[in-house]
């Protein structure tokens, strides 16, 4: 058995080589194809990345804790109480290795109006500890104006650049914040505008307000309770594992998911989940009629290697090779020709994201002014990334329409009948 | 060669009877084979003559299980190959039968040797054992040295050697040869014949060639002529003897 394999294989592959020139516009089509839909999809992944690191980094992290009812009621009622983030933030820390953990800190977010002496708009207030969340904070790169939040600081605030200008605020200038605190009642802060930051995110840039979490938790009379942790990691790649282990970790000390819901952020963020998912599929659903076209390619270049070799399938089938083997040589050589092709392809795609643009791509001609994607921010310069799961997914669409295209030219080898075949010329 | 010699079998090599082959239907029907009934003898060397489309290569097809009959039956060492499965028939030809073609038809992208150990490798005949065989063969028939060489780098001669010698390797009981010698000069038939004399008188191996060579119906024990796809003679000589009728033109 071993040896019939070998000699289809031998077969198969000196007949390519035969046809080499016919072989190699076939594999130069699939290899270019392929080469530029890898590199299209790393430049998606890249991007992928960015929107997701952005979005963390703009208070979700990559791992959000909330009252379970919180994301539905934004009510302060729905929070977490002291002690129970205290347990968080400990079975974050047994959990998460020293080196992916990057910050894990609280937040109190809460819905209420800030009002200027000339006008007042509705504004998401954000207490933020600015010692864990000033290294990692998106908006601490964003200051246009002023400064982002300090160690100390009590009544300073930041503010987006379109808030100022619809309030009328500079920096120095004077704001109230309105919200009703935990009994329930309008409470006021007065702060006094320190930064001002802009994202690119419209809804951020002209609806968000942020102060430390000390004065936040004195304003709304919260004492140490907070309405969210948010935890910062190195890398995406653990992220689900980590939740789930906080998750039973949680469990285990007593604090259950009726207390704190413990969620990955495409959980958390799930319209940027889906904007992302969609972005995938768009890609794959074009990799795959490409490569359909392509496939049309291997079938007519399979085909025409059939039919010109008539008389030799016929002599093989009368010196004893049975149809099955037949069928089995034309599809080693279709699916040799389509895998070698693919692997050219990816290291292609490789060599042209990894290397010619491992600076990344500037992307800003296409956009004139900033891009965001289902709430984040999108930086002109886009790296590529290579994520395991495209090449294992671009590899294992590559094999199938391999098989497929190969499957005609294959049948039709085994219909050949040896007496016939040997009266042809091919 | 291999140094098994193919027993006497029991049952004949070859039986036909009222064995039709007809293409086409209709008033375009042609019977390329017509009513054959045969008896082939295993270790008979057998010469099928007639003219140009007497129907010598169906009837030879037909016996290879190349083709099926329209009607009656095909035995090859007893068993109706008829009544056999298509990978059966694939079996069959390759334990029991070796063909060899007029037009060679050796496989362009195999070396000489290759082509000449296919239907060795196809049985899962050990590389070694296998090597050791067609050099051995290779050396008798001339080819010593050729190993390496694609079929297009060889002479005519030496392409039907190799097509013989993959006929013959693994001792088949049956050889079937359509017109082996139609493309060779006059040193290299006999050369060849002389290599299937000796595998027929010293291993048994019942040959039935189809032929126009006078050369190779000189070397046959039996003759038998096919006209219009039926048998017009069917009679044994002594080799060397050539009995007039073989070439006699036909009545119309």
């Amino acid at each position: 058995m071993m040896e019939r394999w070998l000699l289809i294989t031998r077969i198969a592959l000196r007949n390519l080589r035969r046809q080499l020139r016919r072989s190699s516009l076939t594999a130069s089509a699939m290899v270019l194809g392929i080469g530029f839909l890898m590199f299209i999809r790393a430049l998606e992944g890249g991007a992928h990345l960015m929107y997701v690191e952005t979005a963390t980094r703009m208070g979700t992290g990559h791992i959000a804790m909330e009252h379970p009812d919180y994301m539905g009621s934004q009510d302060l009622m729905d929070r977490i109480a002291a002690s129970d983030l205290k347990r968080a933030h400990q079975a974050v820390e047994e959990t998460a290795r020293p080196e992916e953990l990057v910050a894990a800190f609280p937040q109190v977010n809460v819905g209420g109006l800030a009002q200027s002496a000339s006008s007042s708009i509705p504004v998401r207030i954000s207490g933020v500890d600015p010692e864990l969340e000033g290294d990692v904070s998106f908006f601490a790169d964003k200051m246009v104006e002023g400064r982002y939040l300090e160690p100390g600081d009590r009544l300073e605030a930041i503010v987006g650049v379109a808030v100022a200008e619809r309030l009328r605020l500079e920096l120095g200038s004077r704001l109230v914040l309105m919200a009703a605190g935990a009994g329930g009642e309008l409470e006021s802060q007065l702060v006094l505008v320190t930064g001002l930051f802009r994202t690119g995110v419209p809804e951020v840039d002209r609806g968000v307000v942020q102060l430390p979490i000390t004065t936040a938790r004195e304003w709304l009379e919260l004492e140490d309770d907070a309405t969210s942790m948010s935890v910062i990691l190195a890398s995406d790649e653990r992220t689900g594992q980590i939740a789930a282990a906080v998750r039973d970790r949680l469990e285990e000390s007593g604090v259950g998911t009726d207390r704190i819901a413990v969620r990955p952020w495409w959980e958390a963020m799930p319209d940027l989940y889906a904007g992302l998912r969609a972005d995938a599929v768009q890609t794959y659903v074009m990799l795959v009629i490409l490569l359909g076209i392509v496939a049309l390619a291997v079938v007519n270049s399979i085909l025409m290697a059939v039919l010109n070799r008539t008389r030799e399938f016929g002599v093989m089938r009368a010196l004893g090779l049975n149809r099955l083997s037949v069928g089995a040589m034309v599809m080693v050589e279709g699916v040799i020709l389509t895998l070698a092709s693919g692997l050219a392809g990816m290291l292609l795609g490789l060599a042209v994201s990894l290397g010619l643009f491992r600076d990344g791509v500037d992307i800003s001609w296409l956009f004139g002014g900033d891009l965001a994607f289902a709430g984040a921010i999108v930086e002109p310069v886009i790296s590529p990334a290579i994520l395991t799961v495209d090449v294992v997914a671009i590899l294992s669409i590559v094999m199938a329409i391999g098989i497929l295209a190969t499957l005609y030219p294959a049948w039709h080898a085994t219909r050949i009948e040896p007496a016939e075949a040997m009266k042809t010329d091919e | 060669m291999t140094s098994k010699r193919n027993e006497p079998a029991s049952s004949p090599a070859v039986e036909t009877h009222e064995l039709w082959k007809t293409f086409g239907e209709g008033e375009t029907a042609v019977h390329a084979v017509e009513n054959v009934s045969v008896t082939i003898g295993s270790g008979e060397f057998v010469a099928l003559c007639g003219p140009s489309g007497s129907g010598k290569t169906t009837l030879v097809n037909l016996i290879g299980g190349l083709t099926d009959p329209t009607r009656g039956q095909v035995l090859v060492d007893g068993r109706d190959v008829g009544a056999m499965s298509e990978r059966q028939r694939a079996q069959l030809r390759l334990d029991r039968i070796g063909f060899v073609f007029q037009a060679y038809n050796l496989l362009p992208v195999l070396t000489a040797l290759e082509n000449a150990e296919f239907p060795l490798m196809l049985r899962g005949v050990h590389r070694d054992e296998r090597r050791e065989e067609v050099s051995k063969l290779f050396k008798h028939i001339g080819l010593g040295g050729l190993e390496d060489r694609r079929p297009g780098t060889l002479s005519g001669g030496q392409q039907q050697r190799v097509a013989v010698a993959r006929a013959v390797l693994g001792a088949p009981a049956l050889i079937l040869a359509d017109e082996p010698t139609a493309n060779l000069d006059t040193q290299a038939s006999d050369a060849l014949l002389e290599v299937m004399e000796i595998l027929n008188q010293e291993r048994g191996v019942t040959f039935i060639f189809c032929t126009h060579d006078p050369r190779v119906m000189r070397r046959a024990r039996r003759i038998i002529r096919l006209v219009d796809g039926h048998v017009e003679r069917d009679a044994e000589k002594e080799s060397g003897n050539l009995p007039s009728w073989v070439l006699e033109p036909v009545e119309t």
